[in-house]
């Protein structure tokens, strides 16, 4: 491979200025002409049928131009499920959902009269685990969910509330435990917990008095997506749809899908064509847009003396709160993997994705790898207790090594896991002693990126020599901006500071499926780089009528301009080949895109596909923990975080997204937690008492980039976003069991929880 | 969140003149010093004031002042920051310093008061454990006359006080204390910064050359409606070698003396196991110290 310029370069982020300076606007500031200010009524019942909805007050209030219940506005969405209704129909199912809406001409106004609005309720019984929710005496949350229009991959599943039964057989189990020499059954639980982005939720919306097309600006991570989602909900073509996307301040998933893009443009259905802006508050953030799975998981293993893993049944319920939003799939992906980076001969695994009245939950970084990674990592370190197997040596017998066959029945390739196993456990000394009250662990993962999305790209440059890149990944803080600009200054050798990166606007943007599943880098990038390509190819088509009379054969481009190759004082700029070829006024344009419809369905009753994943990534983290035995604390000495990226398009921004994603991990491992009273409501939501790792907090983290190249992933990278959040509460549970000699199977570990696993349970009073 | 109600502000620049004016105006006016408990309580809690009587433009009311006696007058008005970083207070009452310093984040400390961590009445406000244990007294003035209130007494139950319509807090007296004096303040909370207390505990300890002790004072904050003295643990000291032992005794007998409850951060079981353990580590660090400052790398870390 020639010397890559950019590629593989630790460039500063082409973003960094305005956020830096605070000159960036971000979706959440965006103000429109004539826009109108919307405000939302909730739900403050868990499960309830709505009685009444008396507006009266409202609409005849000073200000208010519009207001709109479920009796107004009738459609209902959902990407894999169309379960939701823009405004809650007849029915309520958490409190939280949206009820009703008022625009008006300032925020006080439609607060005020949002204040005006009554809605009678008449209770229903109300599931708040998933467990409750699907006995078979329970009573169903969508009465009419057979008939509901679902993907077809969808399999519900024969008790109440269960909207996806995901089903993975390989081998016999039961023969499986019977040949083993050690049989283990544990449960472990995972709360559920916030994406707490930065920025709160916001959309705008703006319906043309003329056309009735409709325009929405939103910090949405999947545009076009979201654009399809709407546009089946309202049964019109795409076209008559156009997104635009603002800024966006974080999401971790909490903005892909429709959050409150439905209930702006039910306003904006009603302002004769003024925008309509809505933007949710910290709490309202917290109470009504997404939270991340709960997870209950029960694993039995069979290993052999020798500490072969040999069998592993699994049973999963996911609470998916009131509306499946991306639940099905966070089930099937989720549960898929749940067995871990393991080679296993038998495999079972029944997973059940519940409806429940809380909140909804979705796609959350990692997309249900993280609550199977601490299920699966915390049994994989009882299991080497058992067999008085060190942990590292116990995963290094069994983890995916290039060429198997998975447990799902797919030959994997490019897999860096030993890699990341033996770095992060050598950087912390592995086999070092350590000291008392110290406790060491590791934990290991895969995470697939999904397969079936497309992305395409087109890069242009002007005549004077300025490179524009248009593109459908969305900035979400994550840097792929930056990474999409050195793709292209590397494929066309131009200074990345000549390189621009459009906004997003799904008019003029080519299609791209989703930011999502660590998929950017390399669907993009491909993309990117392939669109790069096409346009150097042109620019040497057309160099000769800047250049004169050559064989376009012999030329080169390189450093801003094309020579002849065997003459190099024979050149010219790029700048002046557009203008000779297009005009000063034209543009040369590269197209490319990056397909990935080579995906084969899992079986429904199996799991088994031999091509189940667009790629894989693999990661491990180790951890130093000290656990004050008297209070419970547990403090973070140091952690190390391995993962494989293929390649580092920028090693920079690959080390931040690990170091900010492990960091992340130890919000999920130590303090965050929604607390529910038994109502449904959520008692913490607010960052005094829903508790986000602060730089204090944060251990210091030797953040590891390893390469096992993807060969059709550009320049090798496959992604990196996802999986350093899954690795911290399994790497921190592990040390903590090893500091204490207790195993804690619950998340997250509180001072209290380990204070009361170490000391015994409190004795209720008595 | 909301934007508050439209109000009326005063900047009075006497005390007697904010004292007129709570009585003048109509019943829903407050008394505004750092506004960082009660603009949330406009903007997220719904309180709606008529109007705010702000008593930062008043002189006085600010400051550390080290009387000929060697009591310690902190006025009302002055800042958590001020008292974090105050020579005078790091150097006698180092402890002190650093609850002023766990307080929120620094920029709440650059806002919030001394006077109003204390009026706020909060069960878990970081300042009032160390300044029980030092038997602060409070300095209250009705515009004419003054008065004086230990904190026991001021201190009613969450967010209720003893300040009578028209009183101000204007300081806070710390009595001379013995020059052995040793101090320590835990705050227990899962996260290091940026959180509420779970348990406060501070002690003071007065011991002689034998380690004998000739004067403690413990007090709880977050488990009960107001900080407390264990005044049944402190009794335990008196007289005693302060070791191992005694100081274990100490944290069971004060643990029976809170009546801490359950909230989304703890249950009460734990906060009255926690209070055994804390006041264990705060009197068995408090005796491990020399009198005097504490050096600044020691205060931000947690030493139990």
């Amino acid at each position: 491979m020639p010397d890559l310029k950019y590629v593989g370069q630790s460039v500063t982020r082409v973003d960094s200025g305005g956020k830096v300076s605070g000159a960036a606007v971000y979706g959440y500031d965006l103000v429109l002409p004539e826009m109108l200010y919307g405000k939302v009524v909730f739900s403050d019942r868990a499960h309830a049928r709505i009685t009444d909805i008396d507006t009266r007050l409202a609409e005849s209030h000073p200000g208010v131009i519009a207001v709109v219940t479920g009796r107004d506005v009738t459609y209902i969405h959902g990407e894999t499920v169309q379960d939701t209704p823009f405004l809650a129909i007849d029915k309520v199912r958490f409190i939280g959902e949206p009820v009703a809406a008022v625009a008006a001409i300032d925020e006080d106004t439609a607060q005020a009269a949002a204040a005006l609005i009554e809605v009678t309720y008449e209770d229903l019984p109300a599931y708040l685990s998933p467990i409750d929710a699907c006995q078979p005496d329970s009573i169903a949350i969508h009465e009419d969910y057979d008939s509901y229009r679902k993907a077809d991959f969808v399999s519900p599943g024969k008790t109440p509330n269960v909207l996806e039964h995901f089903k993975l057989h390989t081998g016999d189990v039961e023969t499986g435990f019977a040949e083993s020499d050690i049989v283990l059954e544990e449960t472990y639980t995972v709360p559920s917990i916030s994406h707490a982005a930065m920025e709160p939720h916001s959309a705008h919306a703006q319906v043309d008095s003329d056309t009735g097309r409709i325009t929405i600006w939103s910090p949405n991570d999947a545009p076009f997506r979201a654009r399809e989602e709407l546009a089946m909900a309202l049964d019109r073509p795409v076209g008559d749809i156009r997104f635009i996307n603002p800024l966006q301040g974080g999401g971790f998933g909490a903005k892909g899908g429709l959050k409150l893009e439905p209930v702006a443009l039910a306003l904006a259905m009603h302002t004769h064509g003024r925008p309509v802006r809505v933007k949710y508050s910290r709490e309202e953030t917290f109470r009504s847009t997404l939270t991340r799975h709960e997870a209950v998981v029960t694993i039995k293993s069979g290993v052999m003396s020798d500490g072969t893993l040999h069998a592993r049944r699994m049973e999963i319920y996911w609470g998916s709160g009131a509306y499946n939003e991306k639940s099905a799939t966070v089930c099937i992906r989720g549960s898929q993997f749940a067995p871990g980076p393991y080679r296993i001969p038998n495999v079972s695994v029944n997973a059940y994705s519940v409806y429940t009245n809380k909140p909804v939950s979705g796609a959350f970084r990692g997309y249900g790898i993280p609550q199977g990674t601490w299920a699966c990592e915390q049994h994989t370190d009882e299991l080497a207790t058992r067999l008085a197997m060190d942990p590292l040596e116990f995963r290094m017998k069994n983890v995916f090594t290039e060429g198997d066959v998975s447990y799902w029945g797919e030959e994997l390739e490019a897999v860096g896991l030993k890699e990341c196993l033996a770095k992060a456990s050598a950087a912390l000394e592995w086999a070092a002693p350590r000291s008392e009250g110290v406790g060491r662990g590791l934990a290991c993962m895969i995470k697939p990126t999904k397969i079936g999305t497309e992305s395409a790209a087109a890069v242009t440059i002007d005549s004077d020599g300025n490179v524009t890149v248009l593109a459908g990944t969305v900035e979400i803080g994550q840097g792929c901006n930056t990474i999409q600009s050195q793709i292209a200054a590397e494929e066309l050798d131009v200074p990345i500071e000549r390189v621009n990166y459009a906004p997003l606007d799904t008019d003029v943007t080519p299609f791209d499926s989703s930011t999502t599943s660590s998929r950017s880098t390399y669907h993009v990038g491909n993309a990117v780089r392939r669109a790069a390509a096409e346009l150097r190819e042109k620019l040497l088509e057309y160099a000769p009528v800047a250049i004169g009379n050559c064989d376009p054969a012999d030329l080169r481009l390189h450093d801003g301009l094309v020579s002849l190759q065997d003459n190099p004082d024979r050149a010219c700029t790029l700048a002046e080949i557009v203008t000779r070829a297009v005009g000063s006024d034209g543009v040369l344009r590269g197209e490319g895109e990056c397909a990935r419809n080579d995906g084969i369905e899992l079986d429904l009753e199996t799991g088994q596909s031999p091509r189940a994943a667009a790629y894989y990534m693999y990661g491990a983290h180790a951890v130093d923990v000290e656990v004050d035995k008297e209070t419970g604390i547990v403090t973070l000495l140091r952690m190390a975080a391995a993962h494989d990226v293929g390649k580092a398009i920028n090693p920079l921004t690959c080390a931040g997204q690990i170091e900010g994603g492990a960091v992340m991990g130890v919000g999920a491992a130590l303090y965050e937690t929604l607390v529910y009273d038994e109502q449904g409501n959520i008692k913490n939501p607010s960052f005094l008492d829903y508790h986000l790792v602060t730089s204090a907090d944060a251990p210091d983290v030797a953040a590891i980039v390893v390469e096992e190249p993807l060969n059709h992933g550009p320049w090798g990278a496959k992604g990196v976003g996802e999986p350093p959040v899954a690795l911290g509460p399994a790497a921190i549970g592990n040390a903590v069991a090893n500091a204490t000699q207790t195993r804690i199977r619950d998340l997250p570990l509180s001072p209290e929880r380990v204070y009361w696993a170490i000391n015994g349970t409190p004795s209720n009073g008595d | 969140m909301r934007r508050p109600v439209p109000f009326e502000l005063h900047q009075p620049r006497a005390v007697a003149t904010a004292c007129e004016l709570k009585h003048q105006l109509p019943q829903k006016s407050f008394f505004l010093a750092g506004g960082t408990d009660l603009v949330i309580a406009v903007k997220e809690r719904g309180l709606s004031p008529d109007s705010l009587i702000d008593l930062k433009r008043i002189p006085d009311l600010a400051g550390v002042a080290e009387d000929t006696d060697g009591s310690l007058t902190i006025g009302a008005l002055t800042t958590l920051a001020e008292i974090e970083s105050s020579a005078t207070i790091v150097a006698r009452y180092p402890f002190l310093a650093q609850a002023a310093g766990e307080v929120g984040s620094l920029q709440i400390r650059n806002r919030a008061t001394i006077g109003g961590n204390i009026a706020n009445a909060s069960p878990s406000a970081d300042t009032i454990p160390s300044l029980m244990a030092l038997n602060a007294s409070l300095r209250i003035s009705d515009g004419a006359n003054q008065r004086s209130s230990t904190l026991e007494d001021f201190l009613l139950g969450p967010g209720q006080t003893a300040l009578r319509d028209g009183e101000i807090l204007t300081a806070v007296v710390i009595p001379p204390t013995d020059a052995r004096l040793r101090g320590e303040f835990i705050k227990l909370s899962p996260r290091q910064v940026m959180d509420l207390a779970v348990v406060g505990v501070a002690v003071t300890l007065v011991t002689d050359e034998r380690s004998r002790v000739e004067a403690a004072a413990i007090a709880l904050g977050a488990v009960a409606p107001t900080p407390i003295r264990a005044g049944a643990a402190e009794g335990h000291l008196l007289g005693r070698v302060l070791d191992d032992d005694l100081a274990e005794a100490a944290g069971a007998i004060g643990a029976d003396e809170c009546s801490p409850i359950d909230d989304v951060r703890s249950s009460a079981e734990y906060r009255r196991v926690m209070v055994r353990v804390l006041i264990k580590r705060a009197l068995l660090n408090a005796a491990a110290r020399a009198p005097g400052p504490i050096p600044w790398r020691q205060r931000g870390r947690k030493r139990h």
